[in-house]
């Protein structure tokens, strides 16, 4: 009994921090709606921080601080549902291989190889010849060409985890494979998702960057890797401390918030487990 | 448990593969440390391969040119001025009113085998060119080629040409008829036989995959055996060879950035800097969307160039002349710009209104919707782009921007996907490259729509005004003609520097080496004596 309370506590302060950390990641998000600053280019080119610049200025006399604030949504909304979306494929291919019949898991795992084998930029670049994406096109592009790694990786824990008594006996008991992924194989595998997530997130960051140097979006679509990579010009000067610490500092907050984000989701799911329904 | 052993092992061997292939790689002989010898001049450049030094197979761009040059004479030459010197041709007669010509060679002139140059090389060269046609010059002007003697050759061509001596003779590369008689695909032809030529320097080794070169100096060379034994041609980042000079590893880095010069100075090296005179143009499609001159007036009066100097040049370039041609050209003429299109957005409104334009809260309207032009260019114009974008859009125009990887730009270009685009090439070199680069359908020209044929009927003009007062004069209505019509807007004219260490001196010449190329290294800067002008 005194275990349950305690446990049941925790899902309480965890729910509290839910509601801190999306706060906060909203805040940081949609703080660029707000600004009024225009991000334009002018001839203070590369100013150190300053009162009137913060954060200094770039190459091209932008404002850093206007460019984190006006960054941070694309940023986040580009990376948060490319890597869902990415993972989400990824877990569907790697449970259909698990359990399927076995023409179903050739073919899955022959589509991966192929995936494997074809360089990304490949695709990019055929996407590129073709289509001028916006946003949506952008999310889709990224989440499509970088499912294809975790399959392999999910689909070994997966394996091991429907070897185990308690979908064993799910499975005797009637329950479909689906029942057993919800309730049993994803909470099983959820600290590997969450790694998983995490990796496809800050890879979703630098390739969006990149996609402005295959000719696919408007070089000037502001994200922090793009912020990141623009830097890079700067590391034999002085100036890649106000161009490229900054844009790092927020992704590097953006992914310990989507860290710390999925390490409750994970403590959730095992309390939701251990207590019962 | 012997097989968990022997797969170690195997593990180990394999490891121990990698690490031998790793140092082995890292141990490739560098042409960088060649240089410890005190005769071999060691020239760095950032750009990749520039193929084989042969002129069917080198890379087709300035670079490329140059350096084959130092392997293949042409018959005129530049002197340390960039004036029309002898080479090949030791003289030459213009006869019938610049309708022929009688050319004399040099007696001492062999290829790199041993085989001395004749006038049969010459007429076969000439002959071959009209089969095989050159990237950077042409011998459709040529009627007849009739050789003398083994020194004397008489030509004649079709009408007269202003530039025959400063552009065809001295672009075109003399062949050796006993090496290229047999080839049919000389572009295929890509043995170092290929590279056999009769200029200072023969091709000893070339690596393809590093874009090495090492050239060895022709003793016998007709001007007298060149000054440095051997020319170590490297690919190298401008930071790595700053270094790699101060290390005294390196002689002359040809493509020093501007934003290193104070730093490279610092370390001790020269350095020599010049206006390059290839600007950074906006080129128009003036076939398509944006046919109408007013609208390129008033794009080009909305475009603050004196910011694109301060911002994308950090102040180390010129506000370019908007009539093609540059300062420092010796046809350039000052007074043919009655636009100058100093940054004015009124002027800008007021010809936006002229052409149908209409404002609406600040954004500009055509036809009830928002003008949104599309804005092409290669990564090398990115931050240009960028800041053109931002200023067009400060004016009320939306731009959509693509920076795209070469093919994909020359296939837009191509296909005039475009309203807008950015480039920039040579305004050097003798007029005659005037009609490709303005009127011609190559993806770096201006592909200008002449529907009036006005600036196409100068460009023939000046090309037959063997009077260099008179082609001055034809050549001033074209830039007139130029900055009003505005097949491109010329924004900037970059610096360029060079550094150098202290065993070499290269110099820029006024016009650039040959057709018009901005580096520092005129054949001329390895002869023991340069050639002087005249005949």
């Amino acid at each position: 009994m005194a275990f349950r309370a305690s446990e049941a506590g925790h899902r309480k302060g965890d729910w509290r921090w839910w509601a801190a950390l999306i706060a906060l990641l909203s805040a940081v998000t949609f703080a660029g709606l707000f600004t009024s600053e225009p991000y334009r280019t002018s001839t203070d080119v590369l100013m150190p921080p300053s009162t009137q610049h913060w954060l200094g200025t770039n190459a091209v006399g932008q404002d850093v601080w206007t460019g984190l604030l006006l960054a941070a949504p694309n940023t986040v909304v580009i990376a948060f549902t490319s890597a869902f979306l990415a993972l989400a494929i990824a877990v569907f291919f790697a449970m259909a291989s698990a359990v399927g019949v076995p023409l179903v898991r050739a073919g899955i795992l022959r589509t991966v190889d192929m995936f494997q084998t074809i360089p990304a930029i490949l695709f990019l670049l055929l996407v590129a010849a073709w289509v001028q994406p916006g946003m949506l096109g952008i999310v889709l592009i990224i989440g499509l060409s970088a499912w294809q790694d975790d399959v392999r990786v999910i689909r070994a824990a997966v394996l091991r985890e429907s070897t185990r008594e308690n979908v064993q006996y799910v499975r005797h008991q009637g329950g479909s494979w689906l029942y057993c992924a919800i309730h049993h194989l994803i909470p099983a595998v959820w600290p590997l998702l969450v790694s998983l997530y995490l990796q496809a997130t800050r890879h979703a960051v630098m390739k969006t960057a990149g996609l402005a140097f295959l000719g696919l979006t408007d070089p000037r679509l502001l994200t922090w890797g793009g912020m990141m990579q623009g830097a890079m010009d700067h590391l034999y000067g002085d100036a890649w401390r106000w161009l490229l610490v900054p844009p790092a500092v927020c992704l590097a907050m953006f992914l310990y918030l989507v860290l710390s984000l999925g390490k409750i989701a994970e403590r959730q799911s095992m309390a939701r487990s251990s207590v019962g329904p | 448990m012997s097989k968990g052993r022997n797969a170690l092992l195997g593990i180990g061997g394999l490891g121990g593969l990698v690490v031998a292939m790793v140092v082995m790689l890292a141990d490739q002989p560098d042409a960088t440390q060649a240089s410890a010898g005190e005769h071999v001049l060691v020239i760095t450049q950032a750009d990749g391969d520039q193929g084989l030094l042969a002129p069917f197979a080198h890379r087709r761009n300035g670079l490329g040119y140059l350096y084959t040059s130092y392997v293949f004479d042409s018959l005129v030459g530049q002197d340390a001025h960039g004036k029309v010197a002898p080479a090949l041709a030791e003289s030459w007669q213009e006869l019938d009113g610049g309708l022929a010509y009688d050319i004399r060679l040099r007696q001492n002139a062999q290829w790199h085998d041993g085989v001395p140059v004749t006038a049969a090389d010459v007429a076969f060269t000439f002959s071959y060119l009209s089969s095989h046609p050159y990237p950077f010059a042409t011998v459709e002007g040529i009627a007849s080629v009739t050789v003398i003697s083994d020194t004397q050759i008489h030509l004649t061509l079709k009408q007269r040409d202003a530039s025959f001596l400063s552009h065809t003779l001295m672009a075109l590369p003399i062949l050796p008829e006993h090496v290229y008689a047999d080839q049919a695909r000389p572009e295929r032809f890509t043995g170092l036989d290929a590279a056999t030529g009769s200029g200072p320097y023969s091709l000893i080794s070339y690596d393809k995959v590093q874009g090495r070169y090492l050239l060895q100096r022709n003793r016998d060379y007709y001007d007298g055996a060149p000054r440095y034994e051997q020319l170590a041609l490297v690919r190298m980042a401008p930071d790595r060879a700053i270094e790699a000079m101060r290390a005294d590893e390196v002689d002359i880095v040809s493509d020093l950035p501007m934003d290193r010069v104070e730093y490279a100075k610092k370390q001790g090296l020269n350095v020599v800097t010049a206006l390059g005179n290839h600007p950074v143009r906006l080129v128009f499609n003036s076939g398509g969307s944006l046919s109408d001159r007013n609208l390129r007036r008033g794009i080009a009066y909305g475009i603050d160039r004196q910011a694109l100097v301060k911002i994308v040049h950090r102040g180390d370039a010129v506000i370019a002349e908007t009539g093609y041609l540059q300062r420092g050209s010796p046809w350039f003429s000052v007074q043919s710009h009655p636009r100058n299109y100093a940054y004015d957005p009124e002027e800008a409104a007021v010809l936006f209104e002229t052409s149908g334009w209409q404002s609406d809260d600040g954004v500009w309207q055509a036809g009830g919707r928002p003008v949104q032009l599309r804005l092409i260019t290669d990564k090398r114009h990115a931050q240009m782009a960028t800041v053109i974008a931002d200023q067009l859009e400060r004016l009320g125009i939306g731009i959509a921007l693509r920076v795209l990887e070469r093919g994909a730009l020359q296939e837009r270009i191509a296909s005039g996907d475009y309203d807008l685009r950015l480039s920039s090439s040579s305004a050097m070199g003798d007029p005659n490259g005037l009609r490709d680069r303005v009127l011609g359908d190559n993806w770096r020209s201006d592909r200008y729509a002449d529907h009036q044929g006005d600036i196409g009927a100068v460009l023939d003009a000046q090309a037959r005004a063997l009077d260099a007062v008179e082609r001055k004069a034809i050549l001033a209505r074209f830039q007139t003609l130029y900055a009003e019509e505005l097949p491109a807007y010329m924004l900037t004219n970059p610096y360029l520097a060079t550094a150098y260490s202290n065993r070499v001196h290269p110099y820029y010449l006024p016009d650039g080496v040959a057709i018009g190329i901005p580096l520092a290294l005129p054949k001329s800067v390895f002869l023991a004596s340069p050639p002087l002008a005249g005949q």
